[in-house]
């Protein structure tokens, strides 16, 4: 009974990061369309900046968590800013590549500027204990991140619901002209868009560094290929679908990681690429997807 | 169909395979130069883009027609590699690197030939299954689809040891390919692909990924001739994988993974989706490229001084670049159109 308890708690934690990530994605997607490949440099500039914080000595958690989720929105902005403003109107392909280039570009500045094999980041160390609820062995990273992505996600949601702002996106996912004809900025949308994903990224840079222990340039496209995933499963755009899916996709892999006998661990991406490949084929519009008209919304 | 429809069959014929001449000439004249220099190095280098103008136009069949992004291409490359290495590599050989293979394929030998013919058949069976699939669904869901692909993909050649040795590589295929060869080899699969983007399968598919609905109420059968598309493509990168292997004779399943996904992606995306010229373009100008400021990350001496080195330095140019690209022309370099579109523009009529 405690090791199921402890596996759930396990796939919620994991499942709750690929959700913070998917829900970043979604937000950017719903708005504009645009499948942000980059979204895992945010993680890795987050990330990066706790490594820069610690070789410049100021090493102090209270000071590097902060700085990290400030340079991951910061980083957010910028890329929509440099990137993908001028890329806007264009296809769907052309955003993904753009993306793509963002991302090459970051991690190889992160590369040539600093190192490309790991290097460890200890500070968040600490997190990494064991606590006693009762009977139950529990991680407390794996409490902090269920319980930060819980704060955050009804954070995201009182701000969607109760502000101007948050109402004017929301209905820019509907109908972008429309917001736009009632007066609000569309630059000011989309740039709160990437913010949200930016704050969103940085926070699950802090758990996964934490969880890690090191950085690398690279770190940031395994994370993102889930959350990428995780959105799809929910439904690509719809903000309760990507938190959904990835809680999903946390308990499908954790839920494999446990059933799949020892010598099959190979194949564990396999299975769980192969469900999410039957999830698609099954219901291409996603979990939570709405289902689009085949007439003037399909491309 | 009529026969009125049979005479006009011709002219879209030769301005295919005219224009697809056309089209490889670029590759054509930097390979010669190459072979020219007789650098072998260079020879080399210009092997690796032969095989990447083969990959990525066969990426184009796919991409530029039926519309959306596929991962899941260099899969093909790698089954190709795969399939002629496992058929033709000599028994001896094979009792030293997969003596365990199933299927008794430890003990079979095929000439190069036969394997080849054996791998399209392959390629061809699971094209088709996978195909099936990825034809039910449009849109962004078939982009994650290819993705799923490419990962179940490589679990399975990482997975199954006795067969594709893992991480490991996989030597002792036969190396008999040269440079004029595969320059034969890339021209026929340009012009294939020309052949294909304007008969009128292509035609309606690329009129179905513009608008879907309009192309179903001229009943277009768009799931058939995504197929087909989808079936060509990955002929076609699977006979990229087969004159790699027989260049090279080594091949590591993780060459074909995700770095070289997104470069053939970014190389045709750069140089143009919709039209093979553009995939020649992207691979001439990223290899080229990438070539170039790769001299520059060993620190080369300029000018008396030496320069640090700077390993980075190609990938930080490649995002660069795709981003420079993307936001100055967002179609691609060429769009939708080829050389010869340039050069002889079509009259409107036949537009």
């Amino acid at each position: 009974m405690d090791f199921v308890l402890q596996q759930i708690l396990n796939a919620l934690a994991f499942g709750s990061e690929y959700a913070l990530l998917a829900l970043g994605l979604a937000i950017v997607f719903s708005i504009m369309g645009l499948v942000n490949f980059a979204h895992g440099e945010i993680i890795t500039i987050g990330a990066y900046t706790m490594y820069i914080m610690i070789v410049m000595g100021l090493g102090s958690p209270l000071l590097v968590i902060p700085l990290a989720v400030l340079a991951a929105v910061l980083g957010a902005l910028a890329f929509e800013r440099v990137a993908f403003r001028p890329v806007r109107y264009a296809p769907t392909s052309t955003g993904m590549l753009t993306a793509f280039g963002v991302s090459i570009l970051v991690q190889n500045a992160f590369l040539l500027f600093i190192s490309a094999r790991p290097r460890a980041v200890s500070v968040l160390g600490g997190l990494n204990v064991t606590v006693w609820v009762g009977p139950l062995r529990l991680q407390l990273l794996q409490i902090l991140e269920l319980g930060v992505s819980l704060v955050v996600t009804l954070g995201l949601i009182l701000f969607l619901t109760r502000s101007t702002l948050g109402l004017a996106m929301r209905a820019a996912a509907r109908d972008f002209a429309m917001v736009r004809l009632v007066g609000i900025r569309a630059n000011r949308v989309i740039a709160t868009a990437f913010g949200i994903s930016g704050l969103l990224a940085g926070i699950a840079a802090v758990f996964i560094v934490a969880r890690r222990g090191s950085i690398e340039p690279d770190m940031g496209f395994m994370p993102v290929l889930k959350a990428f995933v995780a959105c799809v499963i929910g439904g690509f755009g719809s903000l309760p679908g990507a938190a959904v899916g990835g809680l999903l996709l946390g308990f499908i892999e954790v839920g494999i990681l446990v059933l799949l006998p020892q010598q099959w661990g190979g194949l564990t991406d396999a299975i769980v690429f192969a469900l999410i490949a039957l999830i698609l084929v099954t219901r291409p519009q996603g979990l939570m997807g709405r289902n689009v008209e085949l007439g003037d919304k399909e491309r | 169909m009529t026969s009125t429809n049979q005479s006009r069959r011709r002219p879209f014929l030769r301005r295919a395979v005219l224009g697809g001449l056309m089209t490889a000439l670029p590759m054509l004249l930097v390979c010669i130069a190459i072979i020219a220099t007789g650098e072998q190095w260079m020879v080399r280098l210009a092997y690796a883009g032969v095989v990447a103008v083969v990959v990525v136009v066969g990426l184009q069949i796919q991409m530029g027609n039926s519309g959306g992004v596929s991962f899941s291409h260099t899969v093909f490359v790698a089954i190709g590699a795969y399939a002629v290495a496992i058929l033709s590599v000599p028994v001896q050989m094979k009792k030293l690197i997969i003596p365990n293979a199933p299927f008794g394929l430890a003990d079979l030998s095929l000439s190069p030939a036969a394997a080849v013919l054996v791998a399209l058949l392959i390629v061809a069976v699971l094209a088709v299954i996978t195909g099936l699939v990825i034809v039910r669904v449009s849109g962004i869901a078939a982009d994650i689809l290819t993705l799923c692909l490419q990962i179940i993909a490589h679990s399975v050649f990482m997975y199954w040891t006795s067969l594709f040795r893992g991480s490991q590589a996989f030597f002792g295929i036969p190396q008999f390919m040269t440079l004029p060869a595969a320059l034969a080899v890339a021209m026929a699969v340009i012009i294939g692909a020309r052949i294909f983007r304007d008969s009128p399968w292509g035609v309606q598919l690329r009129a179905s990924s513009e608008n879907l609905l309009a192309a179903r109420c001229f009943a277009v059968n768009v799931t058939r001739l995504r197929l087909l598309a989808w079936i060509l493509s990955a002929l076609a990168c699977s006979i990229g994988g087969m004159i790699f292997a027989f260049y090279i004779g080594t091949i590591n399943a993780q060459s074909f993974y995700f770095p070289y996904v997104f470069l053939t992606v970014a190389m045709l995306i750069l140089g143009g989706m919709n039209s093979v010229s553009g995939a020649v373009v992207g691979v001439l100008i990223i290899s080229i490229g990438i070539e170039l400021i790769r001299n520059l990350e060993n620190g080369p001496v300029l000018f008396g001084i030496e320069l640090p080195t700077l390993y980075g330095l190609s990938g930080l140019a490649l995002g660069a670049v795709i981003i420079l690209g993307m936001v100055l022309r967002p179609a691609g370099i060429m769009g939708t159109r080829e050389f010869d579109d340039i050069l002889f523009p079509r009259r409107p009529e036949t537009e």
